[in-house]
């Protein structure tokens, strides 16, 4: 991996301090969230090598302009579990993720203000009216997120048998497969294209720095002043 | 084919135990054993099973929802397989030695059984080791088991191992004292959160605050935390951090030490001073331990247990054996002489074409010729 030979960033990174030699790996989502994330990089003076920048690049693991701190590029699930097992000491993921992973080995020390949208329960118009939630108890539902969608009904006392799908959530009800979904939400025009209504909404969602708690405890001096700096980028944004 | 492959499949997160591991975990827990009792502590060794109501009262609360139960056919009565030990030294403590002068230092060594592993730790059975000091409320004591667990784990080869003081009756007390709603306020400790614990507003919320800033290394947050304003019980509990950090520094002078006054998820049922174990670059905890109170009289204890499957990951791997073949043709007596000497000697039990090769193909690397041990060619 060679460093970036982009310019170096004038704000000096807490890492530059020369703590230590011993690698610090940050792991991000690709897609949407990066999109969102680049900037927020930029000015906490993370540098990535060009390839980086590149969506045709196979390139997983990228270097940046400060020594042995890298990138990964993962999916957006698969950041908290880098970060949980401490292949990766930082992250960036969703709170959708970290709700319905539960690690005890992380922490999201700092809301970056991005990716923002809903974690929402949706069902196909022509549904709504003839249906009274408060009657149900039990229902299918199709999602990517089955931990957090049985935990929330079960708080009502209504029993979620999940299908589990990694993509297409809307197309489920139109197919016969169930009829409600629980998804990611942003403008509701996906939704609406499929013909499906949001009935509720079970949290916000906003992407987190995350931090694996062994490399916190362990490495104080070296991952405070990042959290620090995502902190200080996030509130200034 | 099909039939063998059935037979070695075994239920989730339980293994087979084989060499050269399985000696090496052996080596290891005695090696930290033998630090317990040169402290002092002695070993007992409770039951695998015992009464659910016992197995799950006190600090053995927590363990609940991890423990299998059973009905013993005979009393008719729920028993539990432990989970954890801790419950059971602290049930032994308060029953059966409670005439036994204090302080009582007891040791244990054993494996547990879970219903569930995590993602972390797959394992559903692994070996716990852990002493236990009881009777003793004061920072002597608290320093002594950092100490001694640091002093053991560095012994068999964790280089690079860290604790992590925490203070877990802090928030808790904060949020009695301010009124706050205490999920609330762990919900935004917990994941670190510096934002959300500064919309908790008010004084409490700055409190809160100025203590989640104050984690960190030992020295520092030391510093940072002599300089918040601490209501009456919360100062009583920062003055015993300082001393058990003070005699730490004394006792283990290279040790890294950090500390983390908000920490709370795990410590839900210590009652003072708590640590984590960690090593440097190692997926998860060692061990850890802490403040508690025993059943019934609730006499004052602390201790920690530490995990043997996370040791092994962290320590050193086994120095590759030597052992040495005798072929048929050795003279009575001189295999004996060997294993007096400390030598593993495997003894053929049938003529050999090829001695050498023999001894090769069951895993020696020596071999006895005339009398002399000679190293094998690959």
């Amino acid at each position: 991996m060679a460093t970036s030979s982009t310019e170096p960033s004038s704000q000096s990174a807490p890492g530059a301090a020369g703590q230590s030699n011993e690698p610090i790996v940050l792991a991000v989502p690709k897609g949407r969230i990066l999109k969102e994330l680049r900037p927020l990089l930029s000015k906490a003076g993370i540098e990535p090598e060009p390839a980086f920048d590149d969506p045709s690049a196979r390139q997983l693991t990228f270097g940046t302009n400060i020594p042995h701190f890298s990138i990964i590029r993962v999916r957006s699930f698969d950041v908290a579990t880098f970060v949980a097992f401490g292949a990766a000491h930082l992250g960036v993921a969703g709170n959708d993720v970290l709700m319905e992973f539960d690690y005890s080995e992380l922490y999201a020390p700092v809301d970056l203000n991005i990716g923002h949208c809903r974690l929402s329960v949706a069902e196909p118009e022509e549904m709504i009216g003839s249906d009274d939630p408060s009657r149900w108890s039990h229902i299918r539902i199709a999602t990517k997120y089955p931990g957090v969608t049985r935990k929330h009904f079960s708080a009502r006392g209504v029993q979620a048998e999940c299908i589990k799908l990694n993509g297409a959530m809307e197309l489920a009800p139109g197919m016969g497969l169930c009829r409600r979904i629980v998804d990611l939400v942003s403008t509701g025009k996906t939704l609406k294209d499929n013909g499906l209504v949001e009935i509720e909404k079970i949290a916000d969602v906003t992407s987190r720095l995350i931090v694996n708690r062994a490399a916190l405890k362990t490495r104080p001096t070296e991952m405070t002043p990042w959290i620090d700096r995502f902190r200080e980028v996030a509130n200034a944004a | 084919m099909s039939d063998r492959s059935e037979r070695s499949l075994l239920p989730n997160g339980l293994r087979d135990g084989l060499a050269p591991e399985a000696a090496h975990e052996s080596a290891v827990l005695e090696r930290l054993m033998r630090h317990f009792h040169s402290y002092g502590y002695d070993r007992i060794d409770p039951p695998l099973v015992e009464f659910e109501e016992n197995l799950l009262d006190g600090v053995g609360t927590v363990m609940g929802p991890h423990t299998f139960r059973l009905m013993d056919p005979v009393s008719q009565r729920m028993m539990g397989v432990r989970a954890d030990i801790t419950p059971q030294v602290a049930r032994i403590a308060a029953t059966r030695l409670r005439k036994q002068p204090r302080p009582l230092r007891l040791a244990y060594a054993g494996s547990v059984l879970r219903v569930r592993g995590t993602q972390l730790r797959p394992e559903r059975q692994f070996r716990q080791a852990g002493c236990e000091l009881i009777g003793v409320d004061s920072p002597a004591a608290d320093a002594e088991v950092i100490e001694l667990a640091a002093v053991a784990l560095r012994d068999v080869g964790i280089a690079r191992l860290s604790v992590d003081i925490c203070l877990p009756t802090l928030v808790p007390t904060i949020c009695d004292m301010f009124g706050l709603d205490r999920t609330q306020v762990f919900a935004a400790l917990d994941q670190k959160d510096a934002s959300a614990v500064a919309a908790l507003g008010g004084e409490a919320g700055a409190l809160l605050m100025a203590l989640l800033r104050a984690s960190g290394p030992a020295k520092t947050a030391l510093e940072k935390l002599a300089k918040i304003e601490l209501p009456e019980p919360l100062a009583i509990e920062r003055t015993r951090l300082e001393a058990v950090v003070a005699r730490l520094q004394k006792a283990v002078p290279d040790l890294a030490l950090t500390v983390d006054p908000v920490e709370h998820k795990g410590f839900e049922y210590q009652q003072g001073l708590s640590f984590t174990l960690f090593a440097r670059g190692v997926r998860g905890e060692l061990g850890r331990g802490g403040r508690y109170s025993l059943a019934g009289k609730g006499d004052p204890a602390t201790g920690f247990t530490v995990y043997l499957d996370t040791i092994l990951r962290a320590a050193p791997p086994p120095a590759p054996e030597r052992k040495v073949f005798l072929p048929t043709s050795t003279p009575d007596g001189e295999g004996a002489r060997l294993r007096r000497e400390g030598w593993v000697a495997v003894s053929a039990l049938s003529e050999a074409g090829d001695d050498a090769a023999e001894a090769r193909r069951v895993g020696c690397t020596d071999i006895l010729r005339d009398g002399r041990i000679e190293p094998l060619k690959n």
